[in-house]
Parts: C-alpha cells; structure tokens; sequence
C-alpha cells in the first residue's frame, strides 16, 4: 500500500521536474528546427553550407547567394547577400577562430572574406587552372598558422594552399590519390594535429592528409552500409575527436574513429523531424550541437544524437 | 443559431440532435436501480458521468462549431505589372508594398499578388510583413493584357478564413479582359475591402496607330484601298512608311513628312496587287522628336491583309535544293505555278499566312525538327482546317527517320510512321541522361524534351532514362532500358521523375553503357542534357564506350548563369557525338528529336527495288497505263498504311507491302505520301522518266486547295474583347442566299482552333463571334454548304499588330473608382506616399471563424467520460479510482487542450489540477485506511501480550507440576512440549480474517462492518470442535449480515420513497 502511495507522489515531481528542464524534440536527439522554404529572413531556398563560428553563431549560404547568420538556438540575427549571383551561387562557408567568414564563391572561381556581420575584408582567386586560379572551389578551411586551404573540381580537383594574407602559396593535393584521380574533393576540415579531412565526394571516400599534401589515410566506399558512403558532402571533426561526415547521397550523417572505423550513423531520407532529404553540410559547435543543412526541406536542424 | 454564434463561442449545424438530451432524465431513473450497489457518493458521480455521455454525444451528432471572433486582419497587395504600367512606375510599387510593411502589428498577415494576362502569388500572406527582396520579382509572363478580376479571384483563394480581409489594388485601372466590378462586387460579399491605389500616369506626348484598313477579298490586277488612321495626342510631323508582302512601298512623297493635327488622322493609299493569295500589308510611323514626342514606340507599327484570288500554286520546301531543281522544272512543265525554296538552315521562317499564299506544300526531305511546334501545328491546320495539300517525299531526313513520328503532321498523312507489319527490322537503342535542374523551370523542358525523344522513336527501338534523382539510391533508371512498346507507360514516368542535382557524371555515364553494350540495337546513343557542372567521367568510360561504338551526344543549359562547356565538349568529342549548346530552353526539345535520329536509322532500307502498281485507278495516277513500266528505286522510309489510305504504289515483300505511294483526304484537305526519293540516290531513274512530270503534276494538281466563291463578301471586325466575322451571301444575279450552312474555324495566333458558329442575321447576312485575346494574325475559314451543295471555302482574317496595353494613355481613376465604391473601400492616394497610408487600420469588422469541433469532443470528450464511467463502477477502491481519473484527466489536459496553455505554467497547472481531483477522490479512502493500519498494528500488539501472559502460565503450570512431582518422590524427566495456547492460534486468525476482509473489499463487495469484526471475538481456550463450529458460525453471520444489509438499503430506499 505505502509502495502506491510513493508512487502518487513522485508522479507529480518527475513532471514537474521534465517542465522544468525540457526534453529533447524527439527521441532522435533533435533539439532545435528552424527555416522555411522562402527569400525571407529565416527562409532558404536551398541551402548548401553551413558553419558554426566561435560564438556559436550558425552561418548559412543557401542557393540564393545569401549569407545568414543565426543565434545558436536559430534565431536570425543578420544577412547579406553576395556580390554577384548570375553565374552561379557559393557551395561553402568557412569561420575562423577569429570569426572571419570565408566564402567559396564557387562559380565566381574565388574566396570571399568577410567580418561577422558581412562587411567584405578580401577577395582571392580568378578563373583558370594555374596557380592562384580556381575552377569551382568548394570549401575553405584556415589552419592555426592562418594558412587557408581552398579544395576545387572540375576539371582542376585539388586543393591548394594560401598565405594569411590571400597570396597563393602551393598545391597541397592533386591528381591521382591511392590509386584514384580526385573526383570532387567537396569539403574540408582541420584536426587539432593540423591534419586535413577532405571528402572526395565522388569517389564516396575519406582522405586524411598532412598540410604538405601527404596521404595519412584513406577509407570508405560507394554503398549504404556501415563504413560506406554516398556522396559525402561534408565532413567535421569533432569535439570527441570523432570524424562526421555528411552523405548527400544517403540523406544521412555518419561518424568514424580517426582509424576509419565507422561507429553509427543518424538520419533517415524524409521530411519529417529527425530524418533528411539530400543534407549538403553539417557543422559541430563547441557546445557538441550539430547543425545540419537539410537541403532539400530548406531547414537547419539541430541535433545532439 | 446565428444569434447563439453571436454570444456563445459554439454553434450547432444540426441542432435538432439536441433533443438527445431529453434521454438523460429517463436514463437516470433506469441508472438507479442498476446502479443500487453503489455508494451514494458513486451513484451521483456515475449518474453525472452518464449524463455528460448523452450530452457529449448529443452535441456530436449537432456537429458542434467553434465560434471564434478574430480581430486580426490580413491585407494582400494587388501589383500590376502589365505593360501599359510604365517601368519607373512597376518597381515603385515594390518600394511602397515595403514601406506600407515596415511596422506591421503582430498578428496581422502580408501577401503578394502581381499579375498581367494572369495572376500569381510570391508571397502567401505571412506575419510580420513583406520579406521579397525588391527587384527580385520573377518576370511577368503575357504582360500584354490586364485582367485585374483574375488577380481579385487569387485573393479571394489565399484568404485566411479567420481574419478580416483588406486588398490593396495597385493598378492603373486599364483592364482589357475580365470584368473587374462584377468580381469587386463578390469580394465585398465574401466580405473584403479593396482599398484602391491608382498608378498615375499620363502620357501627354503619343502617336499611335488606331486602325490600318483593307478589303478583306480583292481580285488579281485590282487597286486595293489602304486606310491608315493615326492618333496623336498633339501636333506632331513624321513619316509613314508602308510594306506590301515584307517590301517596302514607294509611296507618294508626302508621305515622307505627314503632319499629325490633335485626334485621328486618316490617310489613303491605293496599292495595286498582281498576284494571288493572302497579301500582307505593314505600316510604320516615324515621330520626329523621338521619344519627346512618342512615348511609347511599340504601338506605332499596323498589320493587315487581303485575301487575293489568283492562280493556284505549290511551294516546296528542299533540304537540297539542287536534287529537287529537276522535279520543279517538271512541274513548271506541266503548267503548274511552283516555288521551291530552301531550308537547309536550322529555322524554317513560314507563318501560316504565308502558307495560305499557296494551295499545296511540298516537304521534300525536310526534317521535322526544323520546324517549331507551332509551325508543325500550323502545317496540321493548314491541311485539316484550311483545306490545303501536303506533299511529303522521302529521304534520310523524312517520315519517321526525319523525326515527324508523335507530330501532328503524321496524323494528317494516310501513312503511318510507326511500322506494325514489319517482323524483324534492325533496332535503335537511346539511353537520355537527365540533369536539367540547373535552370529555371529545366526540369519541366527536360521532361518536356524526354517525351519528344520517346515520341519520335519507334516502338521497336529501345529508350532508357537516367537521372540523378531524390529517391533512394540518388541514380537511378527512371525509366530502365527497353523497348517503347507503350509509349504513354513510358512517357508517364517521364512525367514523375525528380531530376535533381547529379554530382557526376561517371555513375550515370556507367550504367547506360553497361546496359547500353547488353541490347540488340544496331545504333547504340546517349543524350545528355546538363549544366557541366557535374564531375566529369573517366577516359576510361569514355574509352569503354567508343569501344562499344556508342555515340554520345551533350546538351549544354545554363547559359546566362553557368554553363561548364569543356567538359561536356570532351565528353561529345571523345565519343562522336556532338555538342549543342542550347540557349533557350525551347530549344531543347528540338534539340532532342533531333539526336534522337540515331536510333531511326534504322527505318531507312536502303534495297533496290522496283514499284508495283496496286491500284491503277487512283486519281493520282490517271494516264499511267497499268503495263507501263515503273523505273526502280534504290531505297525507301519505311512506314505503314493507314486504313482509309489509297496506296497505288508499294514495294512487295514477304511481309507484306510496303506503300511507296499512298494518298487520302483528311478533314478539307488532301495529302501524298511518297516514301522513296526521286533524288539521286535512290530515285535518280525517275527523273529520266517519260511519265515523271505528268505523274508529279498531277499529284500536285490533286493536293491543291479548292478555290472560294467569288460573290460572297466576308469582313472580320474587332469589338474590344471580341471579334466578329460578318458573312454577305449572294448568288450570281444578286440575290440573297438564305439558310446556308456555314461551318468555320477561326484560328488563332497561338495555332489554336476556335470553331465559328454562324447565325443568320438577316437576308444572306451571317455573323459569328470569337474572343480575342491574343496578339498577332486571326485567320477564319468558312466553308459555304447549300443543303448537301459544296459552294467552297471563303478566307478572312483580322491582325492586331500590338497588345492593346500599348493604346492606354492615362490612368483610368473612373473604374479605380467603382472598384472602391463597390467594396467600400478607400482611396488611397499615390504610390509616391506610402508613409501616408495605414493598410493595417483595424476599421474592418471582425472576422467570425466557424471550426467543427465534433471530432475533437469525440476523442477527448467522449472516450474520457466513457473510462470515467467504467471507472466508477468497477474500480472498487477508492484509492484505484483515484488514480484513474487522475490519469484520465492528465492525459485529456495535457494532451488536448495543453495546445492551447502550453509552457511551463501550463504543464504545473495542469498537474496541479489533475492532483487536487485525484486527492480529493484519495481523501474518501485515506481515513479507513490509515484507520486499518492502526488497527493492525494495535491488533499485533495485543497478540503478543496475550502470547507472553499465556507463556508465564505455562512456565508457572510446569514449575507447580514440578514442584508436585518432586513433592511425591518421581524423579523429574525431560519436560514436556508445551501444549499451544488456542488463544494465540486464534489472534493469528483474526489478523487473517481482516486481509481476507479487505480483499473481499478490493474484489467489489460491500464493506466488511465493524460490529461483524467484534462478533467474531471468541474467548481464549477454544476446543477445535468449538473452531468447526465457529467456522460455520461465522458462514452464517456473514450470510445474516449480507441479509441485513440488504435490508437497510431497502428500508432506506422506502424511506426516501415514502
């Protein structure tokens, strides 16, 4: 009898305690939903990259060539739109650990630097395949000496590497690769040791490379199962030292030990809460919260699985 | 009710389903007897419970609404981007919709219609104000009419339902399509506003055409009177120019510089005509001042035509026209007036006037992709609608090896291009790799291009499509390779793909050239449409398909965006195939049909082999003697009869003949099909031919359109929105010609057919009316039928030369007017003020939104009250009973309404309340129960005094006995158990009795009573004989308690009766 009684009371108190302290959106860790299909504040016609800068702020470059930027809980704070957008719209966004944004203005053939709230700081790059030209660069990323690494495709894959000061410095990767040609190299990140992830999106692999271009490590093949991909379009490492990578092609995120081993994957294609429809980048802030682009449903969820 | 919904937020559809609740008195007189076993307490709360049921249910079948009075309002703005809104004017409508919007009040909803010809959204009413960026507005297709009713209906349909309803119309008034006040007037009864923004302008300086009029008939040789009426809002001088048939007219010289007096000015002209058929006349003015004097220059150009009788004549249209010299020279011998002309470039430039000049077309291996579908139209028109002749001839580039499979030509012609009595002919494999997302409205083209490629093949090739898509698996074939035996099948998958945004090239490219180097087909080609931006393949694809001798040809899109040509120039140049780079999306489709010709080669037979006459009666072949020797032909298109077709020539087979030539009336016109080619390589002994002029001649001479009565007078006039063609029927003494028939079409610029339907209207005057809504030439045929007398066919037409958006020269404010006296609204000013405007006044009346909540009260009302019910009754404990209705109400609370209270707040006060019912349920139970606790407790410990008491009396028995015995000299032995005390056994027992007590409680049954209890109490010391007999005594007391518990109640019962 007095068991029933303990019951009663503590009924009460574990509801009182869940008000206080809110429970995640679904049982698939989603914590936050925000975006709509639209060319409003908030809205995105088809967003592409996404990143989280130092102050947890979300930045998203979506298909109308504009920049928006986003608190962490996903209010928006400010936009602006690119220079041009005629011949084609940005593909990647980078922040650095100084809050600079570097935009890969993909069919511009150039990186864009600008300050958090969008006023432009510099300009690199001009259409071609030679030193300081790009074709389509697709991703950014800054090292702790402030060098920048730009990846490109089309007909010039590779990666190249820039000074702090926007000056071209050498080729870090191109060509042939374990045995296959670049195919795409879509996304890069940065590890604390100063090692480079880049996904070689169709080539549906994962390469790890020093900063003077050599081979660390190489994993992943075309397919759905564990430790396979699908058009790999994003990669972050994260605060776990475990790499994500974003998979376009199987609408889904999955995480590898440094070492290639795949440890889980999460997401589903579909519209619903928790499940995504052809993601194009997903980024990991420092609270451990990733935000991930669902492109096709024009929203930005963010989930802590 | 209407008054109920006015006061109460709820409102009944069906009330009459009320009277339901008549039920519950007679329901709770049959509840108390059923109910009689229960507490009092129980009893009422089932009775209530019951009687929610009744009602609940009662207003379910009522079809309960939800009334709900909203105050907020939503205000959708109306732009006008039709051409007679000057441009400075359009983009400043953005900037008023933007700052009218700034500030808008929380709840209140902003949305965007602009429209032209038709109306569109970009922005469904949304809160917090107007988030376009301005400038970014798409382009307005049809700009060249205003139909401002269409955009009122948008409105009407985007409404929210539960707001009150504001339109802001920003117009110049210049409606020329709909009925603007007849559809204001159903806005304002559905209850919106238009609040009226004019659009100002007034061009005080312009010269416009009015009119340019010419006889609709002439005769060959005649003067034709030409008269030009020109408006000018001021003195102005210029020019006229005037063109005859696209030549430009010496007119006398002062029409070099006219002045232009205030108003119409009219002038003549009189213009001899030489030849026959339509003749098309083009006038011009030239301001001097420019733009100072003229505004607007797209309304200074006029169009009309005359209908000419003259000689009939055949035009032919050559791919090469030196193989077709020596067949003209035949015919001119013959006596029949030809022209021949090439169309060896891409576009054929020929309207269907300028068919119209002529009484057949020769196509003389034409591909049909050189021909827009409008043209191809046009030729289907021109032989069923018109009564013209259509010669086709073949070649590599005719029938179905030209493309013209799936067109309308095939239709008209009495061969088929499919070929259904062939059992084995060599096969074509197309595999169309799609990624034409890149572009807007690239999927739809694509699609649309996909289509054409399966209509153009035959069903015996194969066709397969690839597309990176947003289904599992990204590449995917979404339509896999085979034959297109049902091409409808095929074409609606087509219709569902989602082509989406493929990463490259090598996945694709892959699998058709695995499936591709699987199939039978001869010809083996990929179409790839695409932006280049995917990765490019591998060579060693590339080297694999070369291998497999697949050609593979690009279409480049995108341009004016992005467009990656080198790789897509790689991937054509590598493989054979080529590369287009397609600029317009129309182009695309073309593009397609004309790739696809890969796979028709297989059509082609190129066998020599001699014609057999089949028929010798055909009127094609008069004076060709059935013994004649016909020279033979070195190859042939390959095609099939159609049924009602004459076919005089074929090529025998095993399988059947194959028609060479075949011919047959369709609708008002003749067609020829002659399958082989008299050009040198398959046909050059026809030409040395004794009977090959004549043949031909004749031919040509058969096809040629019937010519039209003279004495009929025909005019087509314009009448706003509508035009009318008038029809004066006499016969050859000038009589009125009554009662005729006359069926007609009228067909459009667009190629569209519109049917006439003619009344007669007085002595031999016939009129027929048909919308004009479009821009360009209106051609009519009227065929005259006099009981079963064919009299012929009789042309007319009318041309608009310019959208009449191009005639408005000032803001109509008397329409704007009506709108806004119609709805109420208000007028409000210029654009150039928007500061001045307050569109979200709240002056507008509440909205009341009616919602049906039956369903809702169903599931959260009725199934709530239904446990409740069966709650009371078989939950025994109070304590179970409790918890139920704590459950019922946590689960209804948080789940049903916490939608609307949601939040902390709402989740503590709903807990909050559930807890307080279920303790006050509890509170009915705790007081016994913690009443039996006590008692267990005070009942154990009375048990273990007695049990002490009882062993001190042993002790003391044994230590007398002992005493006793030694007393007596016995030597003490091992002392004797100790015998139990029945007192003890028995306290044992009653602690049992009160858990078998409660159980029977728990189980449903009356309570156990007190006094039962205290009479079950036996003195210590009890003998088990005396237990069996106490064990029945207590069978008996519980059956005389039951007894006399029933009998209280029925007392209780008669004293509440009496």
């Amino acid at each position: 009898m007095s068991v029933r009684y303990a019951v009663l009371c503590v009924t009460p108190l574990a509801f009182v305690t869940a008000g206080c302290d809110p429970p995640a959106l679904t049982p698939t860790g989603v914590r936050a939903v925000f975006g709509t299909q639209g060319l409003g504040p908030g809205a995105f016609v088809y967003p592409r990259a996404i990143a989280v800068g130092p102050d947890r702020g979300i930045y998203v470059v979506d298909k109308s060539a504009r920049v928006q930027r986003f608190s962490p809980e996903g209010e928006f704070e400010t936009l602006w739109n690119m220079p041009q957008r005629k011949a084609g719209k940005p593909v990647g966004i980078w922040v650095g650990p100084d809050g600079r944004v570097y935009v890969a203005d993909t069919h511009y053939s150039r990186v864009i630097v600008y300050d958090r709230d969008g006023r432009e700081l510099a300009r690199f790059g001009q259409p071609g395949t030679g030193d300081g030209e790009f074709m389509l660069p697709t991703d950014v990323v800054v090292d702790a000496d402030g060098f920048i690494y730009v990846s490109e495709y089309n007909g010039n894959d590779r990666i190249t590497r820039w000074s702090p000061d926007y000056k071209f410095v050498s080729v870090v990767v191109a060509g042939k690769v374990a045995g296959q040609a670049l195919a795409r190299p879509a996304a890069m990140d940065i590890d604390a040791e100063q090692t480079l992830w880049v996904v070689d999106a169709c080539n549906h692999r994962i390469l790890r490379l020093d900063c003077s271009g050599r081979l660390l490590a190489c994993f992943g093949e075309m397919g759905e199962g564990a430790g396979q991909m699908r058009y790999p379009y994003d990669i972050s490492v994260t605060p776990q030292g475990t790499i994500m990578v974003c998979e376009y092609g199987n609408s889904r995120l999955q995480w590898f030990a440094m070492d290639g081993t795949p440890l889980g994957t999460w997401g589903s294609r579909g519209r619903k809460l928790g499940q995504l429809w052809a993601p194009w980048g997903a980024a990991v802030g420092s609270d451990g919260n990733i935000c991930i682009v669902d492109s096709l449903n024009s929203r930005i969820q963010i989930v802590r699985p | 009710m209407n008054v109920a919904a006015l006061t109460l937020p709820f409102s009944f559809e069906q009330p009459q389903w009320l009277w339901l609740c008549l039920l519950i008195p007679a329901l709770v007189a049959l509840s108390l007897r059923s109910l009689a076993g229960l507490e009092p307490v129980r009893r009422v709360l089932a009775l209530v419970v019951r009687s929610l049921v009744i009602v609940t249910i009662a207003i379910s079948l009522a079809r309960v609404l939800h009334v709900r009075e909203n105050e907020n309002l939503t205000v959708l703005f109306l732009m006008d981007r039709s051409d007679s809104v000057p441009e400075d004017i359009q983009a400043s409508q953005e900037s008023f919709i933007a700052a009218a919007c700034e500030d808008p009040p929380p709840h209140d909803r902003v949305g965007v219609i602009d429209f032209a010809r038709h109306a569109y959204v970009q922005q469904p009413p949304y809160e917090g104000g107007y988030y376009l960026e301005p400038g970014r507005l798409p382009r307005m297709p049809n700009p060249d009419r205003t139909d401002i009713a269409s955009a009122i209906r948008m409105a009407m349909a985007i409404f929210p339902h539960d707001t009150a309803k504001r339109i802001v119309l920003l117009t110049d008034g210049n409606d020329n399509m709909g009925d603007v006040l007849q559809e204001a007037a159903t806005a304002r009864a559905d209850g919106a506003v238009i609040d009226v923004v004019p659009l100002w302008y007034q061009h005080r300086n312009e010269i416009y055409f009015d009119r340019m009029v010419a006889p609709t008939n002439a005769e060959e040789g005649e003067q034709v009177p030409i008269r030009l009426v020109v408006h000018s809002r001021r003195r102005a001088v210029g020019a006229i120019d005037l063109y005859h048939n696209d030549r430009k007219v010496h007119l006398p010289p002062e029409f070099a510089r006219v002045e232009l007096a205030p108003g119409d000015n009219v002038f003549l002209v009189k213009l001899p005509i030489r030849t026959g058929g339509p003749q098309r006349f083009e006038a011009r003015f030239v301001a001097e001042g420019g733009s100072g004097v003229d505004a607007i220059s797209e309304n200074n150009t006029a169009t009309t035509f005359t209908f000419v009788a003259g000689k009939r004549k055949a035009l032919v249209l050559s791919k090469e026209p030196t193989f077709d010299e020596g067949f003209v020279d035949a015919l001119r011998s013959e006596k029949v007036d030809v022209d021949l002309r090439d169309v060896s470039g891409d576009d054929i430039v020929i309207d269907l006037l300028e068919m119209l000049n002529y009484s057949t077309i020769i196509l003389s291996n034409v591909p049909a992709y050189n021909f827009t579908d409008e043209q191809l139209e046009m030729l289907s028109s021109y032989v069923k609608d018109l009564g013209g002749g259509l010669i086709m001839i073949g070649g590599d580039e005719s029938f179905g090896a030209g493309g013209w499979m799936g067109t309308p030509v095939e239709e008209v012609m009495p061969v088929s291009f499919e070929i259904k009595h062939k059992k084995v002919i060599p096969r074509g494999a197309l595999v169309l790799i799609m990624h034409s997302c890149e572009i807007p409205r690239g999927n739809f083209w694509g699609k649309e291009a996909a289509k054409k490629s399966v209509d153009t093949i035959s069903s015996r090739d194969y066709i397969g499509v690839l597309a990176y898509t947003w289904s599992p698996g990204g590449v995917n074939w979404e339509v896999p390779l085979g034959l297109v035996r049902n091409k409808a099948a095929v074409k609606n998958r087509i219709d569902k793909m989602q082509i989406g945004d493929m990463p490259d090239f090598a996945t694709t490219m892959d699998m058709a050239l695995e499936a591709l180097v699987k199939t039978d087909a001869s010809q083996k080609h990929i179409i790839i449409i695409s932006d280049g931006d995917p990765s490019a393949p591998s060579r060693r694809t590339l080297d694999a398909m070369v291998q497999a001798k697949i050609t593979c040809s690009t279409i480049g899109i995108g341009y004016g965006s992005h467009v990656v040509e080198r790789t897509l120039r790689d991937i054509a140049t590598k493989t054979k195939g080529q590369f287009h780079p397609c600029r317009s999306p129309r182009r695309v489709p073309k593009l397609f049909m004309k790739e696809s010709k890969v796979v028709r080669r297989s059509l082609i037979d190129e066998k020599p082999f001699r014609p057999k006459l089949e028929y010798a009666f055909s009127e094609v072949l008069t004076g060709i003697d059935a013994d004649e020797v016909i020279p033979p032909l070195q190859g042939m298109v390959l095609t099939s009869p159609k049924p009602m077709a004459l076919v005089p020539l074929v090529r025998p087979t095993k399988e059947g003949p194959d028609p060479v030539l075949a011919h047959w009336q369709y609708e008002l016109g003749k067609t020829v099909a002659f399958t082989s080619g008299y050009w040198p390589r398959w046909g050059y002994q026809w030409t040395q031919w004794p009977s090959f002029a004549k043949l031909w001649a004749q031919v040509v001479r058969w096809t040629m359109r019937q010519e039209a009565p003279a004495n009929f007078e025909v005019y087509t006039r314009i009448e706003g929105t509508r035009g009318r063609v008038v029809v004066e029927a006499l016969d050859k003494d000038a009589s009125y010609l009554n009662f005729l028939n006359l069926p007609g079409a009228m067909i459009k610029p667009d190629q569209t057919v519109a049917p006439l339907l003619f009344t007669q209207s007085g002595p031999g005057h016939y009129e027929a009316t048909f919308d004009v809504d479009q821009t360009g030439q209106y051609i009519a045929n009227v065929n005259v039928l006099d009981g079963a007398d064919d009299l012929g066919a009789i042309y007319t037409g009318v041309s608009i030369p310019f959208s009449p958006e191009f005639r408005e020269l000032s803001t109509n404010e008397t329409i704007l007017q009506q709108v806004r006296e119609v709805t109420g609204g208000r007028w409000l000013g210029g654009i150039d003020e928007p500061g001045e405007v307050d569109v979200f006044s709240h002056d507008l009346p509440p909205t009341i939104a009616k919602q049906p909540v039956w369903d809702w009260i169903i599931a959260w009302l009725l199934l709530p009250l239904f446990l409740l019910d069966v709650a009371l009754r078989r939950l025994a404990s109070w304590l179970a009973f409790s918890i139920a209705v704590e459950t019922v109400v946590l689960v209804f609370l948080l789940v049903g309404v916490g939608t609307a209270y949601s939040g902390l707040w709402g989740v503590l006060g709903t807990i909050l309340l559930a807890e307080l019912i279920g303790w006050s349920i509890r509170f009915r139970s705790i007081g016994p129960m913690l009443a039996s606790i006590t008692h267990t407790v005070t009942v154990l410990g009375r048990a273990g005094e007695r049990s002490t008491a009882a062993l001190g009396q042993l002790k003391s028995t044994r230590d007398r006995v002992r005493e006793e015995r030694t007393s007596a000299g016995e030597t003490p032995d091992r002392a004797a158990p100790p015998i139990p005390d029945r007192s003890a056994r028995f306290d044992a027992g009653e602690v049992k009795g009160a858990a078998v007590g409660d159980l029977h409680e728990s189980l449903g049954g009356a309570k156990a009573q007190p006094e039962f209890k205290e009479k079950r109490r036996k003195p210590a010391g009890l003998g088990t004989e005396e237990a069996g007999q106490e064990d029945e005594d207590t069978t008996s007391r519980l059956l005389r308690a039951k007894r006399r518990a029933r009998r209280g109640m029925e007392d209780e019962k008669k004293d509440k009766g009496d």
